[in-house]
């Protein structure tokens, strides 16, 4: 018995020790930290902050987390004063929270000629009442029309200009077997976020939407935003990938239904092509992979150029940092960011950064295609509309993607999601 | 149970499959109903109670050997072939995979995380059992009382103020994060089962281990603590399973890769690794290795501790 | 340390004759203070934080009945998955308890094909409820899981996204999960009840059915009341299994309390509406618990003290 005892007893003395060395270094405060997502171009970054901890010998403690668990995380390791000393945002609403309770430390003339290099509109995201407080850490990322031309030409399909368009290659692909039109992650909800944006667009233009980022009273109730519902919730019946609802993105099940040819389209993000390329070599080198912009709705009283996306995502430091690990960050935005060689990298995975004068640098790159179509469409567009979920506040986040879902879901109505938005 | 298989006539006791080596507690008079058969040997098979004994084998079953030949493959090829079907070349890269993305070190933790709150709970619910059960004041109703509402309590309601606490303590992101609650919120249900072995104690044995002169400590140690010892392993086998388990303490109360137990790893992992589901499975059955090794060197023990105290 | 337990407990000897020694308070002392500050303290803290306001950036400021006006009045959804939780609870145990009491008498028998089987319904257990979520959503996966494997076309493939289904499949999953430890409960109890019981009853010509109804379901009484006191109110408050097979994503479906709670405060971040759901659990849990000790008579403890 007291053999047992004294060997319990010794288990719990060498864990109690251990934990506190662990402790110890969990608790931060010997160098700076960042967190970035998995997947798409953040490899690139993390390979970024390496040579910077090398260059500047400083360590840059990294950890990357997939998109949903980044966003649940983020939040509670800011609140208990934890934050990494790099805070990653697609600004919009998280940001003026962060800055609203003074989580973040304004970066006015910190960060370099930084300023000067970046497109002034992707600039702007970054700033709050005047002041910096992140700035743009990758690439543009508009929302663009991927497809799969072997698909294409398999059901005598040419790519879609109009609506219409669009509404006869659903009808071909209607009688035929394991092929829909559009292959879409519903079940990560996010993806659907681009079709109503889109779709709103066509219909109505940017004011739609932009009154409901400026708070007016109903702004939901917007016919073409009811127009965008019911036409995403026709889409469901017919249009969408069977069982869209089960797809989920972050597994980047939407991307290989199209590489696998169960899809023709698929509507994402910019930072899909480098996913198809990392995960889907033998389609992105079969010839069949190819990009286009979304169709234009007729009589629609959008701006055709107008684009749907995310500027970039942005960098924030921390307040509740250290001194030196702020310094670290403040060198590494001032001194590192966007230098050549990582410039060079995120082109060459065709990744497209926000900076003036970039068509200069892709010739002859890899993915000189895709640059040129993403810049084109940047630089053309008249309107740059950020991602809906990221424009809104917060807190009214998680109610509109649970709103969305139940459309796709088809259990709600285009009146019952708007009502719903507009209690919020 | 091969214990039961292999010794056909001799029916086990949940105590002696226990601990074989030990006599019983029979000598101190723990109340143990005779032993006996459930079925008579040579009746007429139950056909019935066989189909449902396979069919829920199948159930099982299936999950598990999926995991297990998936995580033997490739996505590439767990996207070309039917998935129900062992891959024809099988490879080792997804375990390598998981084990080059730090588990081990996710698996120290968890160890340390389960072993240090196992212990704590098991030496303050035993502590706590015995003041209950022999204590002369009304303190010991009272307390067994409280204890009784504690286990009532649904813990991951309580995440919120715990979260709370934690970040206000400064011990947001740290192992103590996940022990010190883990630990509070064990208490009952051990204290619960611990109670009801040391209750059935005959009080002479206290009387004449006092009338000896011993303390109430020598007590505890060389009396409570052996004849307490199936409620112990109960108590520790189950609470370790808990711990080993939890999921929403480490969700909530931890963020970085320092201090990342398992489960956390496990889902951190999906997403890191994307469509590589072999790797995400191959964590999945690396996660459970040792408790499958600990299950065949100690089946016995675990299956009656497992069970033991919750038998009163 | 030895020492001061002994004397304290001398001195308390009055020579009542009904008075006896025992152990001093400071045994129950850390259990009482970890419970007290970890569990007791966050449950008051709880009701506290349901009066206030907090996005999880901030510090927590007043807001009086607000959160519990709007979570009650204004929030269609409360009552929903209030629903879904009785849903949950009770299919759960309608599944479980039943499946697990056959296993239980099932693995209780001595053929040897029962004992091998037995080892090996153990299996579900060694794996933590992550690791089977992880499991059954890529078992579950439509395009690249069971349903496309096999060539029963009848076979849904949207398991976790249809939800008239998903709520099955999940008190489906969750009882793969449990089933094998409840059936254990019951193994270890068949196996206690004494097996002249059963040679009386067969003299007395009474059948397989007969006997388990009068002998079996009857001795394991204490059984059923302990595993379905665990299985309730284990089923009330699980989110583990139901978070990871939903990944996070949408799932009104089957957004039980719990699932509501942990989505309210660290997802939409509005920590004093989730306090509210998270109180209405704990009064949930309470009642039922208390229910239930009501119902298998929790005056065991006194009577068995005094007769100590």
């Amino acid at each position: 018995m007291s053999r047992h005892r004294t060997m319990r007893a010794g288990t719990a003395g060498v864990a109690a020790a251990s934990l506190f060395a662990l402790t110890a270094c969990g608790g931060g405060g010997d160098g700076a930290s960042a967190w970035i997502l998995t997947g798409g171009g953040w490899p690139a970054i993390e390979e970024d902050l390496e040579r910077f901890e090398e260059a500047h010998d400083v360590e840059i403690d990294v950890e990357a987390l997939e998109n949903d668990a980044y966003k649940q995380q983020i939040r509670t390791a800011v609140g208990s004063g934890d934050a990494p000393t790099l805070i990653m945002s697609w600004t919009g609403g998280a940001l003026l929270e962060y800055v609203e309770e003074d989580r973040v430390v304004p970066l006015d003339g910190e960060t370099g000629d930084l300023e000067s290099r970046v497109h002034e509109s992707v600039w702007q995201n970054g700033v709050v009442d005047g002041s910096v407080y992140a700035v743009p850490l990758n690439d543009v990322q508009p929302v663009v029309l991927y497809y799969n031309q072997e698909v294409l030409d398999e059901h005598g399909l040419d790519l879609p200009e109009t609506w219409s368009d669009v509404e006869d290659i659903i009808d071909t692909l209607d009688g035929v077997d394991d092929v829909d039109a559009f292959s879409l992650a519903g079940g990560s909800i996010w993806p659907a976020f681009m079709w109503l944006a889109y779709l709103t667009d066509r219909h109505g233009g940017e004011g739609a939407f932009q009154a409901v980022v400026e708070g007016e009273d109903g702004a939901w109730d917007n016919e073409s935003i009811i127009w965008a519902l019911e036409t995403m919730q026709e889409l469901g019946e017919n249009g969408f990938i069977g069982n869209y609802n089960a797809v989920t993105a972050d597994q980047n099940e939407d991307a290989q239904l199209l590489a696998d040819g169960r899809a023709a389209f698929l509507l994402q993000g910019s930072w899909v092509y480098a996913t198809i390329n990392q995960d889907f070599p033998e389609f992105a080198d079969s010839g069949n992979f190819g990009f286009t912009e979304f169709p234009v709705l007729e009589d629609g009283a959008g701006d055709p150029s107008n684009i749907v996306g995310n500027p970039a995502n942005f960098w924030s430091i921390s307040a509740d940092a250290s001194e030196e690990e702020q310094e670290v960050a403040r060198t590494y935005l001032s001194e590192h960011l966007y230098n050549d060689e990582t410039v060079d990298q995120m082109l060459d995975n065709g990744s497209l950064p926000p900076l003036n004068d970039i068509e200069d640098r892709f010739a002859g790159a890899e993915a000189e295609d895709f640059l040129t179509f993403a810049n084109e469409l940047a630089a053309n567009a008249n309107h740059f509309q950020l991602s809906w979920d990221q424009a809104i506040s917060p807190s009214e986040e998680q109610a509109f993607g649970d709103a969305l879902a139940e459309i796709l879901q088809g259990s709600s109505t285009p009146q019952d999601f708007v009502d719903t938005m507009n209690a919020q | 149970m091969t214990h039961a298989a292999s010794t056909e006539s001799k029916v086990p006791q949940a105590g002696t499959a226990l601990d074989p080596t030990e006599p019983d507690g029979g000598v101190v008079g723990l109340k143990k109903p005779k032993p006996g058969k459930a079925k008579k040997p040579g009746e007429s098979p139950n056909i019935f109670a066989g189909v449902f004994g396979w069919v829920w084998l199948a159930v099982i079953i299936l999950p598990i050997y999926y995991i297990i030949i998936t995580s033997f493959r490739t996505s590439q090829d767990l996207r070309a072939n039917n998935q129900l079907i062992p891959t024809a070349e099988p490879t080792l890269d997804a375990f390598i995979l998981v084990i080059q993305n730090d588990f081990f070190h996710f698996f120290f933790n968890s160890v340390i995380v389960t072993a240090s709150t196992v212990a704590v709970v098991l030496a303050v619910s035993l502590m706590a059992a015995y003041y209950i059960t022999r204590s002369t004041t009304w303190g010991g109703t009272r307390l067994f009382q409280l204890i009784l509402l504690g286990i009532a309590i649904p813990v991951q309601a309580t995440i919120i103020p715990v979260y709370y606490l934690i970040r206000q303590l400064g011990l947001y992101d740290t192992l103590w994060a996940l022990i010190l609650p883990q630990i509070a919120f064990a208490i009952p249900l051990s204290v619960l089962i611990i109670v009801n072995f040391v209750r059935d104690i005959p009080n002479e044995l206290f009387e004449s281990m006092r009338v000896d002169g011993a303390g109430e400590w020598k007590i505890l140690g060389s009396l409570v603590v052996p004849m307490a010892k199936p409620a112990l392993m109960t108590v520790g086998i189950y609470q370790a399973l808990q711990v080993w388990n939890g999921f929403l303490f480490p969700l909530v109360l931890t963020q970085s890769r320092d201090v990342r137990v398992l489960p956390l790893s496990l889902w951190e992992y999906q997403g890191q690794f994307g469509i590589n589901v072999p790797a995400t499975l191959a964590a999945v059955v690396l996660s459970a290795l040792p408790l499958l090794v600990a299950y065949i060197l100690g089946r016995r023990y675990i299956v009656a501790g497992l069970t033991a105290g919750f038998g009163k | 340390m030895t020492a001061t337990a002994s004397t304290d407990t001398a001195v308390r000897d009055t020579g009542a004759g009904k008075r006896r020694q025992g152990p001093t308070f400071l045994m129950a002392l850390p259990a009482v203070l970890f419970f007290g500050f970890f569990a007791l303290i966050p449950l008051g803290g709880v009701l506290v934080i349901s009066f206030m306001e907090w996005n999880i950036l901030g510090t927590p400021s007043w807001v009086g009945l607000d959160n519990w006006d709007t979570v009650i009045n204004d929030r269609p959804f409360t009552w929903r998955a209030l629903t879904l939780t009785l849903l949950f609870v009770v299919g759960s145990y309608l599944f479980q308890a039943p499946i697990a009491l056959m296993l239980g008498v099932f693995m209780a028998g001595q053929q040897r094909y029962r004992a091998f089987l037995s080892v090996l319904y153990f299996l579900p257990l060694l794996f933590s409820s992550v690791a089977v979520g992880l499991t059954f959503q890529s078992l579950f996966s439509p395009y690249y899981g069971m349903s496309a494997a096999l060539p029963f076309d009848w076979l849904p493939n949207d398991w976790l996204t249809n939800s008239d289904i998903v709520m099955y499949v999940m008190i489906f999953v969750v009882g793969w999960c449990f089933i094998p430890f409840h059936a254990l409960l019951y193994q270890a109890g068949v196996r206690q009840i004494p097996a002249d019981m059963y040679e009386a009853a067969t003299i007395d010509g009474a059948g397989r059915i007969r006997q388990f109804f009068s002998i079996t379901l009857p001795q394991l009484r204490y059984t059923i009341i302990t595993s379905s006191t665990l299985m309730l109110v284990g089923s009330l408050t699980y989110f583990d299994l139901i978070f990871v097979l939903t990944g996070g994503q949408p799932a009104n479906a089957v957004r039980i309390l719990p699932l509501d709670m942990y989505i309210t405060g660290f997802s939409a971040n509005n920590l004093g509406h989730a306090s509210v759901i998270a109180v209405i659990l704990v009064a949930i849990g309470l009642t039922m618990s208390l229910a239930l000790n009501k119902l298998s008579g929790s005056s065991k403890m006194e009577s068995d003290k005094a007769g100590a």
